[in-house]
């Protein structure tokens, strides 16, 4: 079977400033990444005819991408609005890849952007989060979608043996990683202790378990791999496998509440990429609380399953671990804006595929894996990124 | 964008005809669970159509009432304004004697720092802001 593998390259990343920026619209965070994107692959607005994004909780456009290209003064002759939860963003690159190969479009922007901390209030943000649970079998019980991340990471510990300091580990980890990069919201250094007296939010997780809440866009540029080369684009970084996988809706029918759907995209995304877990040098991996990020682990094959605990602890997703995760400091302390949260997953592998990340450089980066989850882990997307040298 | 107004409101179902007998059976203080008579699987979740085997003969008898915590979590910080009042309470991924997993809460006397997985829980059918609807919470057995 034909697939996309190595037939399209991101050629151009931006990130709008993030963390707190008041006064800034969704629209200007997006916006203002796209154009730095455009800015890094040597195109103008006017190159575009595809534009994908992602609905933001602070705006009202519905049609966040016909909106976007209204306000970059574009008219795109393929969009859409993508929403599959924290899953989004990696399918906006497998959608805008399967796009440019099917000659849908050329050039593809996918650029998002959310202002969930000045353009919400705490209150607000969190209700508008839990919307997304059903209104009749879930919302009335007053359930906050941490909680449906909490129970799943809740039974891994009563079945697997993973612990409050594993998961406080994880969040250690993803602060280090932080303290290295420029932007990042959370630079204080924590320790694991820090993370157990931090206040309970929903069990098993505490406020330091949990992702922040952040303002920023992210945006990048595909094309096909010709195209690249003729713009001359220096450290192309080409999708190699993509997958997703969704085993359910409602938090009571995940088939197994500790075995997850990435189990499904990832395997579909490393057929595609001809390669394994023990392949990826750096990963990107959603981290909207401690929990996950262990399970999801487990589930992409970086360790065996029940292990994910341990795994962390004995430095595995650090550098000069297996597979180092989250360099940019991930959700948890880097930022997290919604919907293009886990845009910023992408800008980082794709910086460490580049050679861009000086300090935090992992040596050799030439496979890199995003995977991006969401809702209680029923949406989850999996692509599998490489350079020149893995195409 | 979700406006403050809303946010006060706690969210209550709104049945419709998928759910309809479900939300009568617990104003009556009954569960009511879907089995096919096709496929004899039992859903929790109402649907027109059995979701095994697309059957429509479908059958609601009452739940025993009875199930065990598969898992829980204590809510400490409240999903919005509407649920600040209630914290610390405790949701429930509770697993029913019949099979079907649902989510629910530990009732506002029990105490949820003792919930544990495995508990054995009992149904209790409770009173919401609005007088039509009655929401399934349970108690320790």
């Amino acid at each position: 079977m034909s697939t996309l593998r190595g037939k399209v390259a991101v050629i151009g990343c931006g990130l709008s400033p993030t963390g707190r920026v008041p006064g800034r619209s969704p629209l200007w965070l997006a916006a203002d990444a796209a154009d730095k994107a455009l800015q890094d692959a040597g195109l103008t607005r006017s190159d575009l005819d595809g534009v994908l994004s992602a609905p933001a909780f602070a705006s009202p456009f519905h049609r966040f991408s016909v909106a976007l290209s209204e306000y970059l003064g574009i008219a795109p002759t393929f969009s859409n609005t993508l929403q599959v939860s924290g899953a989004t963003a990696a399918t906006a690159f497998s959608i805008g890849a399967a796009a440019i190969t099917a000659g849908m479009a050329r050039y593809v922007l996918i650029a998002a952007g959310d202002s969930l901390l000045s353009g919400l209030t705490p209150d607000l943000t969190l209700r508008s989060m839990s919307e997304s649970r059903d209104q009749q079998y879930e919302m009335p019980f007053g359930i906050p979608v941490a909680n449906t991340f909490a129970m799943t990471a809740h039974r891994h510990m009563k079945d697997y043996g993973t612990t409050s300091e594993h998961l406080a580990q994880v969040a250690v980890v993803h602060r280090d990683h932080a303290r290295q990069t420029p932007g990042a919201q959370m630079t204080a250094p924590i320790t694991v202790q820090d993370v157990l007296d931090s206040k309970l939010v929903t069990t098993p997780y505490h406020k330091l378990d949990c992702s922040l809440i952040s303002d920023g866009g992210a945006a990048f540029v595909l094309a096909a791999a010709d195209d690249a080369a003729a713009l001359g684009v220096e450290h192309p970084v080409y999708i190699l496998g993509t997958g997703e996988g969704y085993t359910h809706e409602h938090i009571f029918l995940m088939p197994s509440i500790t075995s997850t759907g990435a189990a499904l995209s990832s395997a579909k995304a490393y057929a595609m990429a001809g390669c394994s877990a023990a392949d990826i040098d750096v990963a990107g991996v959603y981290d909207c609380f401690t929990g996950t990020v262990i399970m999801a682990l487990e589930d992409l094959g970086f360790c065996p399953k029940g292990e994910g605990g341990p795994f962390v602890a004995d430095g595995h997703i650090t550098h000069g671990g297996s597979i180092p995760i989250n360099t940019h400091g991930g959700l948890l302390s880097f930022a997290h804006a919604g919907l293009p949260g886990s845009l910023f997953h992408f800008h980082e592998v794709i910086a460490q595929l580049r050679g861009d990340c000086g300090e935090r450089q992992v040596p050799d980066a030439d496979l890199g894996l995003v995977h991006c989850l969401g809702a209680g882990w029923a949406a989850n997307a999996t692509v599998v990124l490489g350079t020149e040298a893995t195409r | 964008m979700i406006t403050p107004e809303q946010a006060n409101a706690k969210p209550l179902p709104t049945p419709d005809a998928d759910s309809e007998t479900l939300w009568a059976g617990l104003a009556r203080g009954e569960l009511l669970l879907q089995y096919c008579l096709s496929c004899s699987s039992v859903h929790y979740y109402q649907q027109g159509i059995c979701r095994t085997c697309g059957s429509e003969h479908l059958e609601h008898r009452p739940a025993s009432g009875r199930g065990t915590v598969h898992s829980f979590s204590v809510v400490h910080r409240a999903p919005g304004p509407a649920f600040k009042d209630e914290t610390p309470y405790a949701v429930l991924l509770v697993e029913l004697e019949e099979g079907p997993r649902m989510i629910s809460r530990l009732v506002a006397d029990a105490d949820p720092a003792a919930v544990d997985f495995d508990m054995a829980v009992e149904l209790v059918c409770v009173p919401s802001d609005d007088p039509k609807v009655t929401l399934p919470y349970f108690r320790p057995a």
